[in-house]
């Protein structure tokens, strides 16, 4: 089957995520696999809700470009959203101007509030809206009734059935009118297959913090990162995590960093602009040399800038952020799945090596639901690596692989001196400039133990091009790739996830890649000039966008084949 | 009896009230029968802050006025560490403000002491947040402008646990002042007056040794009006001492009480099956 690309528009507290959330299981339950995404589609202009699902029996992992489907829950979404309808698409809800020729014939006008009215409550109106929107799909009902019955089992029998009245009130006002597309050949995506999984970018990194034995989470409220203080609050109690909001991200990052030093996994999170304000701290790790694991999910600046959009816009500044240099990891997980182990090795690494880690992760992963067959652990949190000392212990041995056995405060007879001055082997502060040059070579070395831990690009081969990206465009790329190699345009595929630092193995054959495309959500082509430096060739082609917005398959293919031509 | 004081080389000027706060501190915790390793001692930048290398303990130096967020950090994770935080006025006060604040609200069992000599020492002699108005530097050589900024009133007004006042002059009731502190449970600010004899030409020694007097016995640290009055007294008449005390919760009982647990350094965590566990949430 052709993939098929649902939008829900309406205003805040309509309702729009709900219906999103509840046919995305529905779908999902059928066998079909989801990608949902939150408050975005290619062509909407201003503020506005709306939630896009786009679904298939084929696995799929990346947003639609348009619109066969189109919810509106109010007056606004048919003017925001009807552009991007397709020619035989269909809308329905709140209508209020009447079809011009270019707008699609079916058009079914349903005030899901006034319908709900006759069940004694507004808030059925969702049920009704999911109840229409299967019908027209052609989904089966018996699967969505057993989806209600599940999540409303606390609330009890009356609800339970009021909800399915609800759904069926929805199909039956579809069933009045005559529905000019039929969308399934069939009511169940795949039947060969178990169970499917939807994740969430924010789920994934809060599930994977919590894997890793993260004890202490401290944050300041910041969109996109919210949902995964949100997520990790909501089991504080079940795996017995501190999770303390802070008056500011200066105060998150330096409680994290007490927390670390005394022993505790800790981690914090934000979005640029928070990291701005955690950059003195991220130097205060790196130099007390304590375990740190910081989450930045990324979306448009400088400064506030465009607070619920996407972008790739912080891998220059993360690479880079603080004054001198020390050692950092900067990963960026691909998809959920891939955020899960991303934390679990991010915590195992800040640990082994005592250097910072830094996750980004971006408003396009942290808000976007992905479809799997299998979810897995696939990394094995580390149990934290310290040391009993005693009365002789020095927290900053000049040791040989630069990595210093720390021990933990109030755990023996051993103090522990840790100093945001340049200090010598205890740990106090020093003026002397030989020890200062020990101490900053011991520091600096890890690196290339660490390159060694750097997982290698995902890599598929193409004769004629290679599309080269990384982060959250895994998906885009991989079906961009796919359908132009169909369409007989031999190109590869070269994505980062590991981003800093890279390994020389890694480096030697980035070079060997025939003609590569750097595609980026930056201005400038930051991971581009990241391996043109390390690489000392360069990486011209490039495809760029900052319009806030992720990259879309067909306008990316047609991209890539203008910057080919 | 263990010794809190080790034998680094001390880098304040000679004469320095910061010598009499070291030693009442060192001897304080001596008093108190705990030993090095049970102790830390987190402190920001500044002349007052490097006083924690003077100390035989765990010590964190970090950031300019961030002491007290990491003394936070490290108190909540391991209750039983003694945590205080130290430093001076122009890190507590101005670069930390926001984070004093919001201690007294969560109340972590941490004690600040705070080195106030009204002046900022490391970067020679530029007015500090509790510098009086008119303050005359070469930074500021008309004189400051702002008023100054009357940290114990805050923390009673903010209904602080433990608000207190020393003098570096009268070192045995700022040792008893320390020991009340570090032993009370709950967030502890102790002001010191500290005076800067190579900056600070106003409030000299002699000027607080003529203006500075104890709390009389029949005060009653524990009414939170009459405190606020004490801690705005400023001026020709300075009172030191327990200016106002208040129990409440602290921060790490309320987590105990909230979570169920006190253990965050080795959770017992079977990722597999909290994995397994989660797993169905996203069916």
């Amino acid at each position: 089957m052709p993939d098929i690309t649902i939008t829900i528009g309406g205003e805040a507290g309509q309702g729009v995520q709900t219906i999103g959330e509840v046919l995305s299981r529905i779908l999902i339950r059928n066998g079909f696999y989801v990608f949902s995404i939150q408050d975005y589609h290619s062509r909407i202009r201003g503020g506005h809700n709306s939630v896009q699902v786009r679904f298939s029996d084929q696995p799929i992992q990346a947003i639609g470009t348009d619109t066969d489907l189109l919810v509106c829950l109010n007056h606004e979404t048919q003017e925001i959203h009807q552009t991007a309808l397709k020619k035989d698409g269909i809308m329905i809800g709140t209508i209020s101007s009447p079809p011009s020729p270019s707008l699609p014939s079916s058009m079914v006008s349903i005030h899901f509030n006034e319908m709900a009215k006759e069940l004694g409550n507004r808030i059925f109106a969702n049920i009704i809206a999911v109840g229409a929107l299967i019908e027209i799909l052609g989904i089966d009902e018996k699967i969505a009734e057993l989806y209600l019955e599940e999540i409303f089992q606390k609330k009890g029998k009356d609800i339970i059935r009021l909800n399915k009245e609800a759904l069926a009130l929805g199909q039956k006002e579809i069933r009045k009118h005559q529905i000019s597309r039929k969308f399934l050949d069939k009511r169940n995506g795949s039947q060969n297959h178990g169970k499917l999984f939807i994740v969430g970018g924010n789920e994934a990194l809060g599930l994977g913090a919590i894997l890793a034995g993260c004890t202490f989470y401290s944050a300041y409220p910041m969109t996109p990162s919210t949902g995964v203080m949100n997520f990790i609050s909501s089991r504080s109690k079940k795996y017995g995590i501190i999770v303390e909001q802070a008056e500011d991200e200066i105060a998150a990052i330096n409680m994290a960093i007490g927390a670390s030093y005394t022993g505790a996994k800790a981690m914090t999170a934000t979005s640029g602009g928070g990291f701005c304000l955690m950059v003195e701290g991220l130097g205060l790790a790196a130099m007390t040399e304590t375990p740190i694991v910081i989450l930045d999910g990324m979306r448009p600046g400088p400064s506030t800038g465009l607070p619920t959009r996407t972008s790739q816009g912080d891998l220059e500044f993360v690479l880079s952020a603080s004054h001198d240099e020390f050692p950092r990891f900067v990963f960026a997980p691909r998809d959920p799945q891939d955020a899960i182990d991303t934390m679990i090795r991010a915590f195992n690494l800040s640990d082994h090596f005592q250097v910072p880690v830094i996750i980004l992760s971006d408003q396009y992963l942290a808000d976007s639901n992905w479809t799997f067959s299998q979810i897995k652990v696939n990394e094995k949190p580390q149990n934290t690596q310290t040391v009993i000392g005693d009365q002789n212990y020095q927290r900053y041995v000049l040791a040989e692989s630069g990595i210093s056995p720390r021990a933990l405060p109030g755990m023996s007879e051993a103090l522990v001196v840790a100093d945001s001055d340049e200090h010598d082997e205890i740990g106090h502060l020093t003026e002397d400039l030989e020890l200062r040059v020990q101490m900053h070579q011991k520091r600096m070395k890890k690196i290339e133990k660490m390159r060694e831990k750097t997982r290698p690009p995902v890599y598929k081969a193409g004769k004629t091009a290679t599309i080269v990206g990384w982060g959250s465009t895994y998906g885009v790329l991989y079906e961009a790739r796919e359908k132009l190699v169909n369409l007989g345009v031999d190109v590869g595929l070269l994505h980062f996830n590991d981003i800093y630092p890279l390994s020389k193995d890694i480096l030697t054959f980035i070079k060997s890649v025939p003609q590569p495309v750097v595609i980026e959500g930056n201005y400038q082509g930051q991971l581009a000039r990241l391996l043109e430096r390390e690489t000392k060739i360069p990486f011209s082609l490039r495809i760029n966008r900052y319009d806030g917005r992720p990259f879309f398959v067909n306008e990316l293919m047609n991209q890539i084949q203008e910057v080919l031509s | 009896m263990s010794s809190f004081r080790n034998q680094l080389e001390i880098a304040w000027c000679p004469g320095c009230g910061n010598f009499n706060l070291l030693t009442a501190l060192s001897e304080a915790l001596v008093e108190l029968g705990l030993k090095p390793s049970q102790v830390v001692l987190v402190s920001g930048i500044g002349q007052a802050a490097k006083a924690p290398h003077y100390i035989q303990a765990n010590v964190f130096n970090g950031l300019h006025g961030r002491s007290i967020p990491v003394a936070f950090g490290i108190q909540s994770v391991n209750p039983e560490l003694t945590v205080i935080a130290e430093s001076g006025d122009g890190c507590m006060y101005g670069e930390g403000g926001n984070h004093l604040i919001h201690a007294i609200r969560r109340n972590p069992n941490i004690t600040v002491i705070v080195h106030d000599n009204q002046v900022y020492g490391l970067t020679k002699g530029q007015a500090s947040p509790t510098s009086e108005a008119g303050f005359v530097s070469k930074t500021q050589p008309l004189g400051t402008v702002s008023e100054s900024f009357h940290p114990l009133a805050l923390a009673v007004s903010q209904n602080a646990s433990f608000v207190a006042r020393g003098f570096a002059g009268d070192k045995e009731e700022l040792k008893s002042i320390f020991k009340q502190a570090i032993q009370w449970k709950g967030f502890s600010l102790v002001d010191v007056l500290q005076p800067c004899v190579t900056f600070n030409r106003i409030n000299t020694f002699g000027w607080y040794k003529s203006r500075v007097y104890s709390l009389p016995e029949d005060y009653d640290p524990e009414d939170q009006v009459g405190a606020f009055k004490i801690s705005l007294e400023w001026g020709d008449k300075i009172p030191t001492g327990i200016i106002y005390r208040h129990t409440k919760p602290i921060f790490s009982d309320l987590v105990f009480e909230k979570l169920g647990r006190k253990e965050f350094l080795n959770p017992t965590r079977n990722y597999q099956s909290i994995f397994e566990d989660e797993k169905h949430g996203f069916e």
